[in-house]
């Protein structure tokens, strides 16, 4: 097929971007109900305690006041559920009630909700709430929850350790571990991370009496899945009866997919009160109602023989999940497991998994979901590996790398890798990054007084698996093409990417295709955004739709011109007559009387057979100032394998917002609990996020091998930036810690206090 | 409740307000100027920045009554009708956006620098000069570049200063 000039592979500009940048965005908080009422959530001061609410007459009687909400107001309605128990796991599911009853289990814990004519209002009315806590001693974190005698956050989950499962043989592990030449060991932590999009959730929730139908307008990842769970499990009635509608989103980075308890909140109040309820986040309320990321213990150890081949690998990983269950939160840590072997080909594998609860924030799926944290673990092993065995990191990873030989290659944790070529990908960014120079950039930091490192990390990820979409692409009468999908651009640019599949077939200008996403009635079924998902699936349906509705418009057009078929071709938004100027326009089509509804749209279902796998090699480098401890990131290059650009310019802009995100966690981001569970980094006055002089320019560029898994051989690439970059930058930051003052280990995140202590712990500034 | 009238975006806008309002809330809630951006509650973000008096501000660090008379320009009022300002076209060519909530305070915060420091910017001083907006989706890089290509198409471009003459105004 001819390359179409709007279509796959260009680098075309976004059509989303003219509202953007002109201020014409429609959030959810833009979007202003006549009637509305604004809603205040009132919430726990305390990481566990015993509560009481003995007068809400004042409240209820203060200016403006129009219903005060607490949990015995909510009797009728479901708890929030957790859907994602992996299949091998037997668990208990603590209740997740939608307001706090008698007992609060972290900072933050929702206690009542308050609804006023105006926000002042509703925030002040809360404050005249009597609410009587009596505090209880609180398992802040996973280390306090694991130990003996901790306060127990759920009475039926003794030792607060949610599920114990494993994957892999034990038997054959410790074996090969017991005849091993070296067996090299790291204990790492994957610190906790707050997602911090910069549109902080928000939602407003309607009811029509006349029609017994609710809405719900939130910035979502997905509208099917909430009005699902929020319809027929919480508010227990019938899912059409809800409506939810999300429009643009500011950032969602998976943590915005899951239903959280404003959502039944406000509809249930919109309902009691006739009127629209509306509730916005402030900054400081994302960081104790939206799930939190990350949050692993990790102890690692690979087994190698006398030349550096990996003979085995043991993983045990503590995953924090927080008070509550949230959506995914046991899979995530599930997941990263299956992926704990990464690039490698190892000889036998055994990994425990356990989940953790505290009196904390719960913890969900963050960009990467498990596979960000399975990579540290393994790159960082990785690194200790080369280290030990006095062989550059470099050719450790190429000796034992899965070839391409060994292709489609089933893992030790039952994941079957379809293709990929890890050591060309390695080499690639070697050469991008200057590797072989690095010693003599080395030298001239060291005359200035600077600790130069360089880190290598090779990832694999999976993404794209599981569920399919199904949409459908149609032809209106205005000659314009109309997409439906049911997944949710967060930022991604997804009006752009899935326009160019379309103009690819229909040879017509992006701005003439528009996309309904993000409307549970004009969309009839969805998925939604997450696990880079969108591209990989939605776009491998649209490819489908599209060919069906070139056969169909065809089909018409042969009626029209009194033409076969055969003799016809797309070119410039018409299909014409090949080698003639009679045409008829897409207008023309629709507008004909031979055209019906039917004829016009083309609706296709994908279902990936099995997950993607993007991989890659990151390499960073940096320069720390021994006398401050501040690291700069000095150079990042990277060469993933995304099987198939869509879009260039969206592609490295999806890459190089991962690896901002990554270096973040590397470097600054923490989110602190105290030892009574207060969370002591609850704003951007406490929580580092990377500003534009933290981070360097990327250097980026694909090396694809087409995934066999979807008809375009696309692979996700949503999440993989997060995933390189975190371990790329630790090793270069260990590196450097390691030439200059021998010292191999050293958590996330690397900020000046802690990499100064550890200077000072190894002796000293000299 | 005070009475407050400044001028947005070259009209005339005025209102009575609780004396607590915030510039971004007037502009948000009773302008229905919905394009500034509210992302933080601690004046960290820069979601909010407007120009006023031809200066870049973050709207929630001032209350809306030391604001009379003022002349306001928020990011509605940055293009020339509908021609883009050329900081706002730079951020579409070199895709320095993606979900769009940072974007009006980038964009005004960009114009500022280019007003302050001139048309050509090398990469350190745009990354300083952007201390005080956050973006969580585009890891910098093509703001970065952006700004830069902005700043040198603002030289030439004939609606950028007539716009600058008139937030200066």
């Amino acid at each position: 097929m001819k390359v179409m000039k709007f279509g796959i592979g260009q680098p075309m500009r976004r059509v989303e971007d003219l509202r953007f940048i002109t201020g014409k965005g429609q959030y959810t908080d833009d979007i202003q109900p006549k009637r509305a009422t604004f809603a205040y959530v009132l919430r726990s001061p305390h990481a566990h305690a015993r509560f009481k609410i003995s007068d809400t007459a004042a409240a209820r009687a203060a200016p403006g006041v129009l219903l005060v909400l607490t949990a015995s107001d909510l009797a009728h309605l479901g708890t929030i559920p957790c859907n994602g128990v992996p299949d091998d796991v037997d668990m208990v599911l603590p209740d997740y009630p939608v307001l706090a009853r008698d007992i609060v289990r972290h900072v933050g814990d929702a206690v009542a909700l308050v609804v006023a004519e105006t926000l002042a209002e509703a925030r002040e009315a809360a404050e005249l709430l009597e609410v009587t806590y009596s505090s209880l001693p609180a398992a802040s974190g996973i280390t306090a929850a694991m130990a003996v005698g901790a306060p127990q956050v759920w009475p039926d989950v003794p030792g607060n350790v949610g599920y114990d499962t494993s994957m892999g043989d034990a038997v054959k592990t410790e074996a090969a571990f017991a005849k091993a030449a070296k067996v090299v060991s790291i204990d790492v932590v994957n610190n906790r991370v707050v997602a911090n999009y910069m549109e902080t959730r928000a939602a407003i929730g309607e009811y029509d009496a006349k029609r017994d139908v609710f809405t719900l307008t939130t910035g979502s990842q997905g509208v099917h899945g909430i009005r699902k769970t929020v319809a027929q499990t919480i508010l227990k009635i019938d899912t059409l009866k809800l409506h939810v509608k999300t429009p643009d989103v500011g950032g969602g980075f998976g943590t915005k997919g899951f239903v959280y308890r404003e959502y039944p909140l406000v509809l249930e109040a919109a309902k009691r009160i006739g009127r629209p309820v509306k509730w916005v986040a402030d900054r400081s309320e994302h960081f104790v109602s939206d799930a939190q990321g990350r949050d692993n213990i990790t102890t690692a150890h690979m087994a190698l023989d006398a030349r550096g081949r990996f003979l085995a690998m043991k993983v045990d990983i503590l995953g924090g999940v927080g008070a509550y269950l949230s959506a995914f939160a046991p899979y995530v840590p599930w997941l990263g497991m299956s992926m704990a072997t990464g690039c490698y080909d190892i000889g036998s594998f055994f990994g425990r998994t356990r989940i953790v609860y505290s009196h904390t924030v719960p913890v969900d799926a963050y960009r990467g979901a498990g596979r960000p944290e399975a990579a540290y673990v393994l790159e960082r092993l990785v690194d200790a590996c080369a280290r030990e065995m006095k062989m550059p990191p470099e050719k450790i990873r190429a000796l034992n790398f899965v070839t391409p030989k060994q292709m489609p290659y089933e893992t030790l944790t039952n994941r079957t890798y379809d293709v990929g070529d890890f050591a060309g990908a390695l080499k690639a960014a070697l050469a991008k990054a200057d590797y072989a120079g690095f010693s003599k950039r080395a030298k001239l930091a060291s005359k200035a007084g600077k600790l130069r490192g360089i880190g290598i990390a090779s990832y694999i990820e999976c993404t794209a698996w599981g569920d399919g979409e199904e949409g459908s692409v149609e032809l209106r009468p205005d000659g314009t093409f109309l997409m439906r999908v049911g997944t949710q651009s967060n930022g991604q640019g997804h009006e752009t990417a899935y326009a160019q599949v379309v103009a690819h077939y229909l040879d017509v200008p992006l701005e003439r295709i528009a996309l309904i996403q993000g409307d549970s009635v004009q969309v009839p079924t969805g998925n939604g955004t997450g696990g880079s998902r969108s591209i990989p699936v939605g776009a491998a349906m649209l490819t489908r739709a599209s060919v069906i509705l070139v056969k169909q418009l065809k089909d018409l057009a042969s009626d029209i011109l009194e033409t076969a078929v055969t003799d016809l071709e797309i070119e410039d938004g018409a299909i014409r007559v090949a080698g003639t100027d009679r045409q008829v326009t897409y207008g023309q089509i629709a507008a004909s009387p031979k055209a019906s509804k039917a004829k016009l749209k083309a609706t296709a279902e994908f279902v990936p057979p099995e997950a993607t796998y993007p991989n890659g090699t990151h390499i960073c480098e940096v320069e720390i100032d021994p006398q401050t401890g501040e690291t700069s990131v000095v150079g990042y290059h990277l060469v993933d394998d995304f099987g198939m650009t869509l879009n260039p310019l969206l592609l490295a802009g999806q890459v190089h917002g991962g690896i901002g995100q990554g270096i973040g966690q590397a470097l600054m981001e923490n989110t602190v609990f105290d030892g009574e569970g207060q969370l002591i980094s609850a704003s951007l006055m406490d929580y580092a996020l990377p500003r534009a002089d933290h981070l360097p320019s990327y250097d980026f560029e694909t090396r694809n091998v087409p995934s066999t898994t979807n008809p375009m051989g696309l692979k996700g690439a949503g999440e993989a930036g997060s995933i390189g970059s975190s371990p790329a930058v630790m090793n270069a930051v260990i590196d450097a810690l390691y030439r200059g003052y021998g010292i191999t280990t050293l958590d996330m995140p690397a900020t000046p206090h802690k990499i100064f202590e550890a200077i000072r712990d190894a002796g000293g500034y000299r | 409740m005070q009475k407050i009238s400044m001028i947005i975006n070259g009209r005339a806008a005025s209102g009575h307000v609780d004396s607590r309002t915030l510039l971004v809330q007037f502009i948000r809630d009773h302008e229905h100027l919905t394009g500034t951006h509210v992302g933080c509650d601690t004046s960290q973000c820069g979601a909010c920045v407007v120009h006023v008096e031809g200066k870049a501000v973050k709207s929630c660090t001032l209350l809306v009554l030391s604001c009379e008379g003022a002349n306001v320009t928020t990011i509605e009022g940055l293009a020339n009708g509908e021609q883009l300002h050329p900081m706002q076209a730079a951020f579409r060519e070199h895709h320095g956006l993606q979900c769009g909530y940072c974007t009006p305070g980038m964009i005004m915060a960009a114009v500022d620098i280019v007003n302050r420091k001139g048309h050509h910017l090398d990469e350190a001083t745009i990354r300083h000069e952007l201390e005080g907006n956050i973006c969580r989706c585009t890891g910098y890089h093509n703001i970065v570049k952006a700004v830069a290509a902005g700043a040198e198409a603002m030289q030439h471009d004939h609606a950028a200063e007539s716009a600058h003459a008139h937030a200066a105004e």
